[in-house]
């Protein structure tokens, strides 16, 4: 009999729990909407059924994490540890508290793709492999999962847990030929006028909640730039430029360290396809310092160290 | 972002390369003042 | 009661122009949000409800309470001048009753009898609601479950129902009444028929809340209680749920100077960030994110019901549920706290 990926998580972290080689699994459990999934902290070997997992466990665990003390079980995708992985580096969490339950990730649904896709209130997302059914009350309407996936996932090129003390099915094939950066490159491409326009664009309805802040692994100072007022770097209010500075430093401090998870788009109540910031810095880490974030716990970030070798031609 | 290339410069000068400086500092100041004051990232009132 | 036909309610809104400004739900990206009205736009009805809630048109979330500037040179140096409180009568159009319900609720706070706040009760008082009522209530609307419903009158000046080629609409107040004649919507509509639909929407309500015990326990007991723990682990306290609340009324008020000029704003603040609370001494009474996230839910089902002895502070809009990233849904909350 073959184990689904839902059975073999629940068995794993059950027994996990039972041999209280975790005090705690975080993972997730069933949203009260479709298309919705709400992370939990399971602490009893008896309350593993909560566990879940579809294409609905987009948010990234790994800020669950962040300077807790006590030993953890974590179910996590490919792109989940490497921000793990970036988090040991970082010393948010050790090694030895972890144990990470790795999940071969084949994308994640993005679900206001699929309302926008839909005329009907979706009442219920059936998944059959690559074929997805959205229904609603006297309507349905099918896709084909590689339609509504979210926009990092269609991109994704580390889907395969990097890190990890389980594997809870076989690892998934690497697409291949993706181009992680054509739409970077298009923005690069425009004139100054156009650019500045594009942006003016993107963050016009930004209403500053900091939901993408919040849901970024690597957001975790306890005093955010935005928050700080001695000084006041930026001001807190919906004015453009500081919604635009907003947005575009956090993308500087992510720079190196962010694995393109897609958690900020996905939490954003409005829709604000913010990753074209923190993709062109990567874009630029990986072109000038042939970086890519959270693949080991070996190597330090190229922000965090100094190679003779790095590019200086900027410098005049 | 849409701020136009003149106006940001790096440079590396060491307190011994006076003449350098000079020579960066006038060559920045004539990029930027080619372009006209800045209209972008500037708060409105 | 009034029958107005679809070609006399642009009319209508055209002859309203010399006397109000005009707000409504248009267009913003892949969602409707509440603004004001551009000269030849119209208000879009009929979509389920605005991304954020209504109370933009009352409550920007950015707003400038007073300039002052020391320059010599300009006349009112060494002064302040007060802004947003010189408002023109104004018409919300296309609200559905939830949101013009959670006015009523608000009012409490910046109405009241000691401190009444100028730049939250002049917009209002200048405000005449036109509601849309609701023929498809989501399966997060629970409006029914806190005192109000698809076709509930509370806040409003005006309802409004869509049936066919027509709209058939029911003057509520004084301030209706006015609007309604300024627009020449003057036709008499049958009762019955507005009372029909009112019949059949309110059917379509899926979801129900109870919060009757809440109001009977302890608040202590409440506070005290040991869910707080799981529901709010996945909190990210990312404020997505108090921007869009209808009910949140949290502010943050900040100066921004300039040299020698400057300006007083008030911005929206939500009690889910962790600096909400951060005092002068730099202690914070709530530094921990459950502490945030059971405040949010005692004070809107608790705090406010016992201060003002009301209802609960909440409007049933579903907002904050289908919002939400990692979703925390209330109606789960209010289960929890009314079965202690």
């Amino acid at each position: 009999m073959v184990t689904t990926t839902v059975e073999k998580i629940r068995e794993l972290s059950a027994q996990l729990l039972k041999d209280k080689k975790v005090d705690m699994v975080i993972g997730f459990q069933k949203g009260s909407l479709p298309m919705s999934n709400e992370p939990v902290m399971v602490k009893r070997p008896a309350d593993v059924d909560k566990l879940v997992w579809d294409s609905h466990c987009s948010v990234n665990l790994a800020s669950y994490l962040t300077d807790r003390k006590e030993k953890i079980g974590v179910i996590a995708k490919g792109c989940d540890t490497r921000n793990i992985a970036t988090h040991i580096i970082e010393n948010k969490i050790s090694r030895e508290q972890l144990t990470i339950i790795g999940v071969p990730c084949s994308g994640m649904i993005d679900r206001r793709k699929v309302m926008n896709a839909v005329g009907f209130e979706i009442k219920e997302l059936i998944e059959e492999s690559d074929r997805v059914i959205a229904k609603g009350d006297d309507a349905e309407k099918r896709f084909n999962k590689a339609e509504i996936l979210q926009e990092n996932c269609a991109v994704c090129s580390h889907p395969n847990p990097v890190l990890f003390d389980e594997l809870v099915s076989d690892p998934v094939e690497v697409k291949e030929g993706i181009d992680r950066y054509a739409d970077v490159r298009e923005i690069e491409a425009m004139e100054t006028d156009a650019k500045w326009a594009y942006f003016e664009d993107l963050l016009s309805n930004c209403i500053r909640c900091y939901a993408c802040r919040n849901a970024c692994p690597l957001c975790y100072c306890p005093t955010c730039f935005v928050d700080e007022s001695e000084p006041q770097w930026v001001g807190k209010s919906s004015d453009a430029v500081d919604t635009r500075t907003f947005h575009f430093l956090r993308a500087y401090h992510c720079a190196g360290r962010c694995t393109d998870c897609g958690s900020c788009e996905r939490v954003c109540p409005m829709g604000i396809k913010m990753r074209a910031f923190t993709r062109k810095l990567e874009k630029d880490c990986l072109e000038s310092f042939n970086w890519q974030a959270g693949l080991n716990i070996e190597q330090r970030p190229p922000l965090d160290s100094f190679n003779p070798a790095d590019p200086d031609q900027f410098v005049k | 972002m849409g701020i136009e290339k003149d106006r940001l410069h790096f440079s590396w000068i060491s307190s011994a390369e006076a003449t350098k400086f000079v020579d960066v500092v006038n060559k920045v100041t004539a990029s930027v003042k080619a372009l006209g004051p800045a209209k972008r990232f500037i708060k409105a009132g | 009661m009034i029958k107005i036909q679809k070609q006399d309610w642009e009319k209508g809104l055209e002859k309203l122009k010399s006397g109000y400004e005009l707000f409504g739900p248009v267009v913003d990206k892949d969602a409707w949000e509440f603004r004001k009205l551009e000269p030849d736009q119209l208000p879009v009805l009929g979509m389920a409800n605005t991304r954020l809630s209504a109370k933009s048109t009352v409550f920007p979330q950015s707003q400038v309470m007073f300039r002052y500037s020391l320059e010599p040179s300009k006349e009112d140096s060494g002064g302040m001048q007060a802004e947003g409180l010189d408002v023109k009568p104004r018409a919300v159009l296309g609200i559905r009753p939830c949101d013009a319900a959670s006015f009523q609720l608000v009012k409490k706070n910046f109405d009241n009898r000691e401190y009444p706040d100028p730049y939250w009760v002049k917009p209002f008082e200048q405000t005449t609601f036109i509601g849309f009522a609701c023929d498809q209530p989501l399966q997060t609307c629970f409006c029914t479950s806190v005192g109000g419903g698809p076709y509930g009158e509370a806040g409003l000046d005006l309802l409004f129902s869509e049936n066919g080629d027509h709209f058939i609409a029911k003057a509520l107040t004084e301030k209706g009444d006015i609007l309604a004649k300024a627009a020449g919507w003057q036709t008499e509509g049958d009762a019955a028929e507005l009372e029909a639909k009112r019949v059949a929407a309110e059917k379509k309500i899926s979801t129900t809340v109870a919060t009757d015990r809440i109001k009977t326990s302890s608040v202590l007991d409440l506070f005290n209680a040991p869910f707080w723990e799981e529901i709010a682990f996945a909190c990210l306290n990312c404020g997505t749920c108090t921007f869009s609340c209808p009910t949140c009324w949290c502010f943050d008020i900040q100066d921004e100077v300039k040299g020698t000029e400057g300006k007083r704003m008030r911005n929206w603040d939500s009690c889910m960030f962790p600096l909400f609370t951060l005092e002068g001494s730099g202690h914070n009474p709530r530094p921990k994110k459950e502490q945030r996230v059971r405040q949010r839910f005692m004070h809107k089902l608790k705090y406010y019901p016992d201060k003002y002895g009301s209802d609960v502070q909440c409007v049933g809009c579903g907002r904050c549920i289908q919002l939400c990233p990692v979703n925390i849904d209330i109606r789960q909350v209010c289960e929890s706290m009314n079965n202690l």
